[in-house]
């Protein structure tokens, strides 16, 4: 009997020497539908032999600096916004990359040399149906005009998009907004445009609380992220309608923290980043993919989203559909890596007065 | 039996040693046994608790990411007269150490500058690309026409500020001023003031939390040492149970109470107290934070007080009522300063806990309820800015210090009870 415990002990012992021999990676993203989509997609696919454990987070880069200053990285491949992609890479935060099997199939060159690309998402305005029974709001200047269509607005608690969209309402033509932004003067028209909607809106912070709020009618339109407007309507039936107009479209990478287990790391990223890869991520979320070739396979597939009962065409609800980008504003993660903090400290002061 | 000590000298012990060092000798190895067994526990508050405050406060004074990658350029500009465009000579001392930067110095460097003038950070890494292929001067005139902010003054004044190797920088940051390019302190841009305002907003609503938990606090916790056990432990449950749900849980249950469409803004319209379309607004704003912070916090005020007042005996109170007080001037004169140290417990905890909360004002805070510690998490997550984090948490501490020296000049720390 005790050699039987004995024997099950180290056999216990060697089996998990033998499990760590090729390191396990630790993939930390958003959480939610998003997480979902990246583990159907091209996490439980991965047979490269690391398993992978998925964490969530809130985006910043505190977490990962302290990691990576401490010498005790934990995190290996973090799904991160372009201006953190820009400044972890200055930093030295993350590992590089060998672009070269992707970068001429991107939709538009990646922003660092540390990234692999994923997708566009979109900060979107959007409303419920039923709130608008007659005349229903159009464009990002009916979002800003609470005569028009009075009511609470739903918006993000930080300036991002924010600035932008505002500049559109009061005028500027998508693809100036960040030429008039990078004057003092075209930052204070943007607050005075938000100041016509001061009273009249609720913040949130957190992904899924626009679509509470304008379920619950506590706003009659909000911002959200594309995907999860898209989801709501698409897995849920819910009757929200977007606002194609002014989307402040985002990118999205994927990056490996220095440090870490970075060549697991590596090996996982160029298989999440593949074109098909890319592609697959579509059929659970609708945000767009950062490969020209990945929106091929899926125009070949389409009806491309998964849903019971039938699968829908997908194309038409991500934010780099040709008539939504055609009226969107690209967002520049350059001027935000440089000027984020000042707006974000005016932004706080415009709230809290 | 009586034995009168005669002898001057030392007592000694029955082997002929002095009783004081033999007792020495006993106690030294009760203090070094005793020590030890400190030990653990001493190390464990070293290392987790004094060492982390250590490096908080380093670094909100340090100012050596840019000085150790400047330092030449920093050199002649302390020569210049901060009027104008510097000299042709800090160009190209600035344009060299760029181009041989090497590693991610630059990029720290970088994002350091970026903290005083916004820009700093795409200027250098564009330049860092684009001095490469210059190779002779003028290197003003080639660095302007590469990006005409070289030319900009605006950008060369900030730097004065980061002159030296420790900065109180972070400091004035902290409460809205800062430095200018000759170091005399001014105050920040209008539209960028808001750490002033957060400060009083975050000791208003620490103390309105406070005064409520008290108000709902003594009360409860005067019943609860007062009625009967079988009654007292149900109460007991009802104060304990919210104590071990998750904060969030009950963050978010508040949401459902108040926020416009919710059940209390719903009851108000049903009963026709409000018309529909003046619902109250009660979510996402300092109000909000008050309330669901006081019913968070109220535990930490209420089992305090309990545990004093427990310790009330009850014949106090018959004893004054028995020599003709009315009850109240009983309560006033007899029960309430008994109960001082439960209250001075209690009101320090939670007014501790409140000053630096974070999670329910980003959750319910909305417009105008984010406190320091939303400040705090904003600049360590998002800008980096840890120095100005640091300072934040120092003068945190600093005001916990003054509070807690002048509550023992006032009260006296020997009367706070905790049981």
């Amino acid at each position: 009997m005790k050699r039987a415990i004995k024997a099950a002990f180290f056999g216990l012992i060697s089996i998990a020497f033998v499990g760590s021999a090729i390191a396990d990676i630790t993939f930390v993203s958003w959480g939610g539908a998003y997480t979902a989509s990246q583990q159907k997609a091209y996490i439980d696919t991965y047979s490269k032999g690391s398993s992978i454990t998925v964490e969530n987070y809130n985006g910043g880069l505190g977490e990962i600096k302290a990691q990576v200053e401490a010498g005790n990285v934990t995190w290996d491949v973090v799904d991160v916004l372009p201006d953190q992609a820009i400044t972890g890479c200055d930093e030295g935060l993350f590992a590089k990359v060998d672009q070269s099997s992707f970068i001429n199939d991107m939709v538009v060159p990646p922003v660092s040399e540390c990234v692999v690309p994923q997708i566009f998402w979109a900060y979107t305005a959007f409303y419920s149906k039923s709130a608008f029974p007659g005349k229903k709001p159009k464009n990002i200047k009916d979002f800003f005009d609470v005569k028009k269509f009075p009511g609470k607005r739903g918006i993000h608690t930080w300036a991002n998009a924010l600035i932008e969209m505002a500049l559109v309402a009061d005028g500027v033509k998508a693809k100036n907004v960040y030429k008039v932004m990078s004057t003092p003067e075209g930052i204070d028209r943007a607050f005075a445009k938000l100041d016509t909607i001061k009273d009249h809106v609720v913040f949130w912070s957190a992904g899924s609380k626009p679509l509470e709020l304008v379920s619950s009618g506590e706003v009659v339109m909000s911002l959200a992220y594309n995907g999860r407007i898209g989801a709501a309507i698409l897995s849920e039936g819910k009757d929200f309608e977007y606002i194609w107009d002014a989307t402040v479209l985002e990118q999205e990478y994927l990056v490996a923290i220095k440090g870490g287990n970075e060549k697991e790391a590596l090996e996982f990223m160029a298989h999440a980043s593949t074109a098909q890869a890319l592609a697959d991520q579509a059929k659970y979320i609708p945000y767009g993919p950062m490969r020209k070739s990945s929106i091929g396979i899926i125009k070949k597939g389409e009806p491309w989203f998964i849903k019971e009962g039938g699968n829908i065409d997908i194309l038409p609800h991500m934010p780099t559909a040709p008539k939504v980008l055609k009226r969107a504003v690209i967002a520049d993660p350059v001027w935000w890596a440089d000027n984020g903090a000042e707006v974000s400290e005016r932004f706080g002061a415009w709230k809290g007065n | 039996m009586s034995q009168v000590q005669t002898s001057t000298g030392p007592i000694l012990t029955t082997d002929g040693i002095p009783l004081k060092v033999s007792l020495k000798k006993a106690e030294r190895k009760n203090k070094i046994r005793a020590f030890l067994l400190v030990l653990p526990l001493l190390s464990f508050i070293l290392i987790t608790f004094l060492v982390p405050i250590g490096d908080m406060l380093s670094r909100s004074i340090d100012d050596r990411q840019i000085n150790t990658v400047f330092p030449k350029t920093f050199e002649v500009y302390k020569k210049w007269d901060r009027q104008g465009l510097p000299s042709e000579e800090v160009y190209k001392t600035m344009f060299f150490e760029v181009k041989n930067s090497e590693g991610y110095d630059i990029g720290k460097a970088s994002t350091r500058m970026n903290y005083s003038k916004s820009g700093w950070k795409s200027l250098l890494k564009k330049s860092k690309r684009k001095f490469k292929k210059i190779e002779e001067g003028p290197y003003k005139e080639k660095m302007i026409s590469i990006d005409k902010k070289w030319g900009d003054p605006e950008y060369w004044k900030a730097l004065g500020q980061m002159v030296d190797p420790t900065t109180m920088g972070y400091y004035l940051n902290a409460v809205d001023l800062k430095y200018d390019s000759n170091k005399n302190i001014v105050q920040q841009k209008e539209n960028r003031r808001i750490y002033n305002k957060t400060w009083i907003k975050t000791f208003k609503v620490s103390i309105l939390v406070t005064f409520f938990c008290l108000i709902l606090g003594y009360p409860i916790s005067y019943l609860l040492a007062t009625l009967p056990l079988k009654y007292s432990n149900l109460l007991m449950i009802c104060v304990l149970l919210p104590f071990w749900t998750s904060l969030l849980v009950r963050t978010v249950a508040w949401m459902v109470m108040l926020q416009q469409k919710g059940v209390l803004n719903n009851l108000l319209v049903m009963s026709n107290v409000l018309a529909d379309e003046n619902r109250m607004q009660l979510m996402y704003n300092q109000t909000a934070v008050v309330i669901v912070m006081t019913q968070i916090l109220l535990p930490f005020m209420v089992l305090p007080l309990f545990s004093v007042m427990k310790t009330i005996s009850p014949t106090y109170m018959r004893a004054a009522l028995n020599l003709g007080a009315s009850p109240l001037h009983a309560f006033y004169k007899v029960y309430m300063p008994n109960s001082i140290p439960g209250v001075s417990a209690g009101c320090l905890l939670v007014f501790i806990i409140a000053i630096g909360y974070y999670i329910t004002p980003e959750l319910v805070g909305g417009k105008d309820g984010q406190m320091v510690g939303n400040w705090i998490a904003y600049h360590l997550k998002t800008t980096l800015n840890w120095g100005l984090c640091a300072s934040l948490g120092a003068i945190l501490l600093a005001m916990m210090t003054v509070l807690y020296w002048a509550y023992n000049k006032i009260v006296g720390i020997e009367n706070i009870k905790l049981g």
